[in-house]
């Protein structure tokens, strides 16, 4: 067939232009270069229940953190003769939210009867004629403190355990694994209730019990992730230029597991404000006058029959924040997942 | 797999051990006697009654006494119920905690792998979508928000069925539904993701290949594959429902352990919360071992008596 | 002397049910003598000796009957005993009982009531009310173990007769014997059983109105059923008072609501969203809810000022009104109004002190810079402790709340359960603390003794000679004579509120819901509370 070939010459190979060079873009990568943090946003983006969450987690903090510009009352400031007033609105007249409230069998108005005279609560007051709204926006700020104060000891001890356990491995592995499987065994909310008793109720034992029963699962995770970075080639690169084992665990390894922490803090900060919740119900949360979403859903659900809005609100708040976390989680969980990039 | 479960029951009797120490020490740390009314008592009573509660020894010894007795099933006697022994407190009780808890379980659970399930199999449909919106609502509704909720509008509204007490079936259908929830959502999490992952997988697509019908795909592959991991959650769940009892044994007014621990917390009853933690970390250690087995089992991929 | 442990614990209470009653309303079938009554609180014991509550009291008074029975208006009716006879000296009770029989077909006799009260006193049962003896002749040495049982000053003189000496007279004797502690016990039954006596509903005689039944030892339900035996059997129209110990206050009121419970207590916002019910009924109470300073632990509560200024910035009211909203009302003093009468006139509106339990906060803030001036300090931070019941804690939380008004003032709050309450309270491990106290028996002495300098139940140890004085003059040298007795407790009653010892700041009243159908209850504003005897269902 080599006489069938046509014979070429210089003349046929000109080489391109400068405009034509431009147009040509096989040479180039079609995507834009992103790191692994700027690609999980974007996939994160794309995710619009996860965005949702995320902007009403923002909002629910801005109001939360910032709770002493948004209050429209003191939290604390008692005033019993406007006790157990129901919502009100000025301007709004729908049965919720115009200061009535059914009283054996009749719609009353709340307001008259109390003779609030100008006052008004946007969420209606509580028994100690507190302002509902200011004390939701208080509420939450607490228990986020104590959720997010409680998730960062967890996460530090069980990062920290998981690394430890993963990265020597071996014998100390066994063992603290061992420590992992009888610590799963002990019903976690027993040994809390226990420590809170010992510790006296209040915010820190609440914090230290939800921290030291909570760890676990993160430690598991993390040791997993550990082991099966432990033998991946920059770790071993690493060891070869003659990194400290520990630099490596700190440096290279931690970086690598993030994704694998900051998904299980999304669910480890929800499952802290449940577990002050409870705490509340069964009587040794929050003590008086601060409140948590916990103490207020509770009071409120006491008078449930007669005054719901009490119960409501909190619980709403809790069940959005709640609902926010999971669904950003689900979210974060798919956009830091390697394996779904396209 | 004698010997995997000899290994076994020795963690169970080792992680008991651990937990009856540590409840007590830490009980030794509380304040609270079993008196009522220290400063009407004369010294010989006061000493008559630490000695009736074996507090007149010290603590090493009482320590002794106290493991001691756990051996042979006896954890002392209740400061709240006088003469009455913690071990006949928590058998008296335990039937209607184990009874809706079994129930709540069971209910969730299978509620759970059907939403699960049909959310997978509809992945990315309203059906998916709904699915999703349920299990995550029922994960973010405290049990006593829910439980009040169940009580005011299905019992007194509704007249469904009782509103408290404890005394046949229908008593036990609210408590049930409440406790059910959290098994349900986290089940049906689960169950949807497990079930994703199956539905991609290469025999999935080579059963579609062959030609195969969708009833008998779902049905013979992929509800069994999906399930075999959801026994593991099952120890989790258990706990979810120890603690959702405490809650929920109180609003319903159910004679269980469960309000017994939250009276017991209330009341000092020592004696009785040290009970009720060993026997709640032993339950919990039932279940694990037995869900391990189970897994064991079913999971052609593991075996236990290696 | 019951502290006001659980009177009204809202958050702490039981419930349980009509065994297979079946679902759905149970409304009065008609004429079904059977009443559904809801209690907070589950049978702790039924021994007695061992008694601490007053809902296992309530119980064993419908169970079981002492030498006499406590009736309405603070009268005593005969008991067991038919008659009784008190000599000169106020110091020997004589008691001639009549022919009853235990539920076991044993009878009654005094040898019964001598072996309870030995029973009770004796140091090796460790009861924790045997100090209520106190006054029975040697009852103090043989609870310290300082003398023979047997030596009790109490005697049978042959089966139906039982004879009693006091070590000191007490015109309030009368009183003290219709309360469990002083019930007789079948020696029979104790051996039997030994340790294990009352720790159920058959491991027990019972020889009052009712049988124990359905309560085996820790559950929630029982029931009282009419005693055949029982003496004035023919009066009890009753058949079953069904017990149902409910937990949850709400709880308990849907199920009134269902037609599940024929009773049940009501507080906060629960009673004042029931207050035109027309089954809202509120029983008085002779119980005060007080706050007392820690006068040994805080130098700066010795100052009268201080406490005044404290005292007049509660606005005890408002608090009633508008914070407990339940049955409660406005302290008139230490001593709760209707409880104590002579010759008509009310003990609390004799020893009445305005400014005891008055409102004032202009006032309040003056005392208070006054006496911060005179212990020379300028602020001031205290804890204030209470139980955590729902009443407790709200009450907690208001006083907290009125006493910040005062500048320089810091209060923060601690809830804690009941019995660690008890015990820091007694220890004195507090700054201020919200105590209750409930009467046994309708003498203001049963108030006022709690505040002298050596009662170990002064809490706050404030301490006062002249008032020691009066106490002790009412319980010797005026003993005997009913007039001078009274007038020296208005007297302490008047010191202490000028002194403001400690701060009044309700009245208890237990507000309730009671079927209309339901009628004959005997409530009393002392503890056991309510009798079924005469109940019947209309």
């Amino acid at each position: 067939m080599a006489d069938n070939a046509k014979q070429t010459s210089a003349a046929d190979f000109t080489p391109i232009a400068g405009a034509d060079r431009a147009k040509l873009d096989d040479e180039k990568i079609a995507t834009p270069s992103l790191t692994f943090l700027q690609d999980s946003w974007r996939r994160l983006r794309k995710n619009k229940a996860a965005m949702i969450a995320l902007i009403i987690l923002i909002i629910l903090f801005i109001l939360a953190f910032g709770s002493g510009f948004f209050e429209t009352h003191n939290p604390n400031a008692t005033n019993p003769n406007l006790a157990n007033l129901p919502p009100k609105i000025p301007g709004i007249d729908i049965n919720g939210f115009n200061g009535t409230i059914e009283q054996s069998g009749s719609r009353i108005n709340a307001y008259a009867q109390a003779n609030a005279g100008n006052h008004f609560y946007i969420l209606g007051t509580d028994y100690l004629g507190r302002d509902l709204f200011s004390r939701i926006l208080y509420g939450t700020r607490i228990s986020l403190e104590i959720a997010l104060i409680a998730s960062f000891f967890d996460l530090a001890f069980g990062v920290v355990y998981g690394i430890t356990s993963g990265w020597i491995g071996g014998r100390v592995d066994t063992l603290m694994q061992r420590i992992i499987e009888i610590m799963l065994s002990i019903p976690n909310l027993v040994v809390m209730v226990l420590l809170i008793l010992v510790l006296k109720p209040g915010m820190t034992a609440i914090i230290l019990s939800i921290a030291i029963t909570s760890w676990i699962n993160m430690a598991r995770l993390v040791r997993a992730q550990t082991l099966e970075l432990k033998n991946q080639e920059f770790v071993l690169a690493a060891r070869t230029l003659g990194e400290s084992s520990w630099k490596i665990a700190f440096k290279h390894l931690l970086p690598n597991l993030s994704s694998v922490i900051i998904i299980n803090l999304m669910f480890t900060i929800p499952t802290a404000i449940f577990f002050e919740a409870f705490l509340s119900y069964i009587g040794i949360g929050i003590s008086a006058p601060q409140a948590s979403l916990g103490t207020l859903i509770n009071d409120g659900q006491k008078n449930f029959q007669f005054l719901p809005y009490q119960m409501w609100y909190p619980a709403i708040v809790l069940s959005v924040l709640m609902i926010a976390f999971n669904i950003l989680g689900d979210g974060l969980r798919d956009a830091l997942d390697p394996k779904s990039r396209e | 797999m004698a010997k995997y479960l000899g290994k076994r029951i020795f963690y169970i009797i080792l992680t008991l051990f651990i937990v009856s120490t540590i409840t007590f020490f830490l009980m030794k740390l509380m304040p609270g006697t079993p008196l009522t009314n220290q400063a009407k008592l004369t010294p010989t009573q006061i000493h008559q009654i630490y000695k009736q509660y074996g507090l007149d020894k010290p603590v090493w010894q009482q320590y002794l006494v106290y493991l001691g007795g756990i051996i042979h099933g006896n954890f002392g006697t209740s400061f709240q119920f006088s003469n009455q022994p913690v071990s006949y407190l928590i058998t008296s009780r335990l039937g209607p905690s184990l009874i809706i808890g079994g129930q709540g379980m069971v209910l969730g659970v299978l509620a759970g792998l059907i939403v699960g399930a049909v959310g997978a199999i509809r992945a990315n449909t309203w059906v998916d979508t709904s699915a999703t919106i349920i299990s995550i609502l029922f994960i973010s509704i405290p049990s006593f928000v829910l439980a009040v909720l169940l009580q005011y509008y299905l019992g007194l509204k509704l007249r469904l069925f009782p509103i408290a007490d404890w005394g046949g079936f229908m008593y036990t259908v609210l408590p049930t539904l409440a406790l059910a929830a959290s098994p349900l959502a986290e089940t049906a999490r689960f169950m949807r993701t497990e079930m994703v992952d199956v539905l991609s997988s290469d025999y999935i697509e080579l059963a579609k290949a062959k030609g195969l019908n969708k009833v008998g795909i779902i049905y013979h592959h992929a509800l069994r594959n999906s399930l075999i991991p959801v026994v593991t959650i099952i120890g989790p769940l258990a706990v979810n429902i120890m603690t959702g009892s405490m809650v929920v044994e109180n609003i319903f007014s159910i004679p269980g352990i469960g309000e017994q621990f939250v009276k017991s917390i209330l009341t000092n009853d020592y004696p009785t919360i040290m009970g009720l933690t060993i026997v709640y970390s032993a339950m919990l250690c039932v279940v694990l071992l037995i869900t391990d087995i189970v897994y064991g089992l079913i999971d052609p991929r593991i075996r236990i008596n290696k | 002397m019951k502290i006001n442990s659980l009177a009204k614990l809202g958050g702490v209470a039981l419930v349980t049910g009509l065994i297979l009653a079946g679902c759905g309303s149970k409304s009065s079938q008609s004429k079904k003598q059977e009443i559904s009554w809801m209690t907070p609180s589950p049978i702790a014991t039924m021994d007695t000796s061992k008694m601490t509550d007053l809902y296992s009291a309530q119980v064993a008074n419908g169970t079981n009957e002492g030498l006499l029975r406590i009736a309405k208006d603070n009268k005593v009716n005969p008991g067991v005993a038919k008659s009784y006879s008190v000599s000169k000296d106020g110091l020997t009770w004589t008691f001639n009982l009549r022919h009853s029989k235990w539920s076991n077909g044993d009878p009654v006799t005094a040898k019964d009531f001598v072996f309870s009260w030995q029973r009770t006193v004796n140091p090796k049962t460790a009861s924790q009310y045997a100090y209520i003896f106190a006054n029975v002749k040697n009852a103090d040495k043989i609870s310290s173990g300082k003398m023979a049982v047997s030596k009790l000053g109490v005697k049978a003189e042959g089966n139906y007769k039982f004879v009693v000496s006091l070590s000191k007279p007490q015109s309030y004797f009368k009183y003290m014997v219709t309360q469990p502690e002083f019930f007789p016990q079948n020696p029979k039954t104790v051996a039997k059983y030994g340790s294990s006596f009352a720790t159920n509903a058959t491991k027990n005689s019972y020889n009052g109105p009712f049988i124990l039944k359905g309560w085996n030892g820790t559950n929630d339900t029982w029931t009282l059923t009419k005693n055949k035996n029982y003496w004035d059997a023919k009066s009890v129209k009753v058949k079953d008072v069904k017990f149902q110990a409910v937990k949850t206050p709400s709880t308990a009121l849907n199920s009134y609501n269902s037609g599940k419970l024929d009773f049940t207590t009501l507080s906060g916002t629960l009673a004042a969203n029931n207050k035109k019910n027309k089954d809202y009924t509120v029983y008085p109470q002779a119980s005060t809810s007080y706050m007392e300073f820690n006068t040994k632990k805080i130098p700066a509560l010795r100052n009268t000022n201080i406490r005044k200024a404290m005292a007049l910035a509660i606005d005890k009211k408002q608090m009633v009104n508008k914070v407990m909203q339940g049955g409660d009302i406005t302290p008139k003093g230490f001593v709760p109004a209707d409880m104590a009468k002579r010759s008509g006139k009310d003990f609390a509106n004799e020893a009445y002190v305005k400014a005891g339990t008055d409102y004032n906060l202009k006032e309040a803030k003056a005392l208070f810079a006054k006496g911060m001036k005179q212990v020379g300090k300028k602020s001031l931070s205290l804890t204030l402790l209470g139980a955590d019941d729902d009443d407790t804690k709200r009450a907690t939380e208001f006083v907290q709340s009125q006493l910040t008004k005062l500048p320089g003032l810091k209060v923060t709050n601690q809830n804690i359960p009941f019995k660690s309450k008890l015990t820091r309270a007694q220890n004195q491990q507090f700054d201020l603390v919200l105590s209750a106290w409930i009467a046994d028996y309708p003498d203001p002495s049963n108030f006022l003794d709690l505040m002298t300098s050596d009662n170990p139940q002064n809490d706050g140890k404030w301490s006062n000679k002249q008032y020691d004085a009066l106490m002790k003059k009412s319980e010797t040298t005026d003993a005997n004579n009913e007039s001078a007795r009274w007038s020296d407790m208005v007297q302490a009653e008047k010191l202490l509120m000028n002194q403001q010892g400690l701060v009044p700041l309700y009245q208890q009243g237990q507000a309730a819901l009671i079927k209309p159908s339901v009628k004959g209850v005997q409530p009393f504003p002392t503890s056991p509370q309510y009798d079924w005897a005469k109940a019947y269902v209309k």
